[in-house]
């Protein structure tokens, strides 16, 4: 038997479908518009320097918990992901489920930043907007909840401010660097990371595109857009994809110091591991973490494999420690319909239940 | 254009059926026989010179992107099954013998990733585009980043020939005033020659990999045929060639060899642009300008005097509130809390770290600030 089975008149349908579509699309392309940035409507709270503390409007209709909830997101990819459209938006998810939704949006750092160190973020910026949230609720503690790096920076802050944590929850999170299936880490073992903050400062969002699409090459340079001419006849479509687009091409400068430390910290030492994370002279000790925690991880995660996620397991004082695994990919976990569904009301649900 | 569809199915054939003739009476006129470039390519590019004035400049880039993915698409397509019993060859005779046409493919496939087929077959520099991809990326990023720099500096050189020449040409010793620019120059060029080193080494490690992938397609298609499930449709065809390319590169980039020639390209570029960084400073502060390094400097001294003032600040806050907890300490002036809150606006953050007078004056207000709507 042949292995390549295809009709001459098969392949012309396929062809032409594919250029009717194409040129179809395009006046939907055309007709797209502005893409916008996060859904859910905002207020601007508290900012400092290119920080904006922003929160949420709450539904009328939900029954309001206590105890604000803290989103901290990542530096390396801009935070409207978890707000990116109306019906993939873990953020109004959230809202649903009573939670008073904070979130910080860490800006586009400049050179002018690029002395900013870990210290800075954590014991500065996170620690200030935790400050302001406790002190306009009149709390002691609020809920934190951390994605991917900035889960990273979660678990850091809520060792060194026990205090100021009431639960924690945290996704995507690389807490084992070293995993052999973490291949961002694997890369990162031969480059010096001190001449590359020397030479440019910042560490440009640039870099950290290729590095992401080194990842899968040929499937997100080329296969990709192949795949993205069979929604173009759908005006929705196009514009959801043109967001994704968006996002993942608008990656902020990494500040120098910060992205030093933090390579070093995690990417060649494994500072939680090896029990050497450190922010500015303090010493991070997970076991200093003893409030609730929940640690959700994508099975199909390609940037933090599930094993660097679990490791968590075992490593805090936490006596309340769960773990939730869902069936798809560092993206798909924000934005699928399946996580809409299955994610963002367990969050909810066990904060509810803690609060 | 007023036309809502600009794409029609009628337009479309009578343009393939154009380019079909065309091609024929060339080829009968020159009397050879030419492997036929792929029709519905040209028809695409045909099309696109047609409608392409009507689209901006946004909507031009990314349709030049999509028509690009989609040639390439059309040419992995038409490559594959070219001269496939049921599939029509260039001189509309079906041939005989698919699993000896198939073999040929992926012999002539390998021999061009091993560099050993010229420009002979459009298509097959097409698929050899496919794997550039990875290059191309790196080349765009490089560009981004030094725009003195182009992403394929030095791609050609011929580095081993003039090896040797330049290492005596760059350890001869400089003398007089000029000794320390002449070492500059020598470390800037020496930087170069390490870049162009690493960079042919990368593009080495990627020639390998299309060879592989090929491989990985023979076997897939063999297990295909074996298991009675053949490929029967492009679009799976298509797929089944990138899943080849993506699983040999995953398996490749994971190894330590290609950590080291990744690693080793980054640090060359970072160490070129380094030495450039240098000479831009010392024309900048010829000019009695300011320079990366001095401006540098500042940064770091002013962010730790910020740090200090804040971690002082806080302190002071904590003091206070410790006093005004002591009996009859509460006729003590409060301050602000140690948050600094500041008014809530839906004003960009820019725009408040632009007044440092709205900062001092938020700073010292008691309460904490109430939200504006968006």
């Amino acid at each position: 038997m042949l292995p390549i089975d295809i009709r001459a008149d098969k392949i012309s349908e396929e062809m032409i479908e594919y250029t009717r579509k194409l040129g179809q699309g395009m006046q939907n392309l055309i007709d797209a518009g502005t893409i916008d940035t996060g859904v859910t409507p905002k207020d601007a709270t508290y900012t400092e320097d290119k920080l904006v503390l922003y929160r949420y409007q709450r539904p009328a209709d939900v029954a309001q918990q206590p105890v604000p909830l803290l989103v901290i997101y990542a530096l390396v990819n801009r935070p409207y992901m978890a707000d990116i459209q109306e019906n993939r938006s873990t953020i109004k998810g959230l809202l649903e489920t009573g939670q008073d939704v904070y979130l910080i949006d860490w800006g586009y750092p400049d050179q002018a930043d690029c002395a900013l160190t870990l210290d800075d973020y954590i014991n500065g910026y996170i620690d200030r907007c935790v400050d302001y949230i406790r002190e306009s609720h009149g709390l002691d503690k609020i809920n934190i909840l951390g994605i991917c790096q900035g889960g990273v920076f979660s678990l850091m802050y809520s060792a060194l401010h026990p205090d100021k944590v009431r639960n924690l929850v945290t996704m995507v999170t690389p807490v084992d660097f070293k995993t052999p299936d973490n291949l961002l880490s694997a890369w990162a073992q031969n480059i010096d990371v001190d001449l590359a903050v020397d030479t440019m400062g910042n560490i440009p969002g640039e870099l950290l595109n290729f590095t992401f699409l080194s990842l899968k090459p040929f499937s997100l340079t080329g296969q990709k857009y192949v795949n993205m001419v069979d929604l173009l006849d759908d005006p929705g479509k196009v514009k959801n994809f043109l967001r994704m687009e968006k996002w993942i091409f608008d990656s902020p400068d990494q500040a120098g110091e910060t992205f030093r430390e933090f390579t070093k910290c995690f990417y060649l030492r494994n500072g939680f591991v090896t029990g050497t994370a450190t922010v500015g002279d303090q010493t991070v000790d997970l076991k200093q973490i003893s409030c609730p925690m929940l640690n959700i991880y994508a099975l199909q995660d390609h940037l933090v494999p599930p094993d660097a996620s679990k490791a968590l397991n075992g490593m805090t004082s936490s006596k309340d420690y769960t773990e939730l695994a869902f069936p798809g990919g560092h993206i798909g976990i924000y934005v699928s319909g399946k996580a809409q569904k299955e994610v963002t009301p367990a969050i909810g649900n066990w904060l509810n239940k803690r609060s | 254009m007023s036309n809502q569809n600009l794409f029609n199915d009628n337009w479309l054939k009578l343009q393939q059926e154009y380019w079909e003739g065309l091609t024929e009476m060339g080829r009968k006129v020159t009397g050879t026989a030419l492997p036929q470039d792929n029709p519905w390519e040209a028809a695409m590019d045909q099309w696109w010179k047609a409608v392409s004035p009507a689209a901006s400049d946004p909507a031009k880039t990314f349709m030049d992107h999509l028509l690009d993915q989609g040639k390439t698409y059309f040419s992995t397509v038409e490559r594959f099954t070219r001269g496939m019993p049921g599939a029509a060859g260039p001189d509309g005779n079906v041939a005989a013998g698919g699993w000896d046409v198939l073999s040929k493919t992926f012999d002539q496939m390998q021999k061009a990733f091993s560099g050993g087929l010229g420009d002979q077959d459009p298509s097959i520099n097409k698929m050899l585009g496919f794997w550039e991809m990875p290059l191309d990326n790196w080349q765009r990023m490089a560009s981004s980043l030094t725009p003195m720099m182009p992403g394929d500096l030095l791609r050609n050189m011929p580095h081993t020939q003039v090896k040797e020449n330049f290492d005596r040409m760059l350890s001869a010793p400089g003398l007089g005033y000029s000794r320390e620019e002449q070492a500059q120059y020598q470390d800037l060029i020496r930087s170069g020659m390490e870049y162009q080193q690493a960079f042919q080494k990368y593009m080495g490690f990627f020639n390998q990999l299309g060879v592989k992938s090929v491989d990985r397609m023979r076997s897939l298609v063999q297990s295909r045929s074996e298991t009675g499930k053949p490929i029967d449709s492009a679009r799976n065809l298509y797929d089944s060639w990138v899943q080849c390319c993506e699983d040999v590169y995953a398996e490749e980039v994971s190894t330590p060899e290609y950590a080291r020639i990744h690693g080793e390209l980054i640090n060359a570029q970072m160490a070129l642009k380094q030495r450039l960084s240098v000479m831009v400073d010392q024309t900048l502060g010829a000019m009695n300008m300011p320079t990366r390094s001095e401006l540098r400097t500042l940064q770091n001294r002013l962010q730790e005097t910020r740090r200090e003032n804040k971690h002082l600040r806080h302190e002071l806050e904590a003091i206070k509130r410790r006093i005004a907890n002591l009996p009859g300490g509460d006729t003590l002036p409060r301050s602000a809390p140690s948050a600094p809150a500041v008014k809530a606006s839906a004003a960009p953050a820019a725009k408040a770290a632009a007044t440092p007078a709205a900062k001092k004056t938020a700073a010292r207000k008691k309460t904490p600030a109430k939200p504006a709507s968006s």
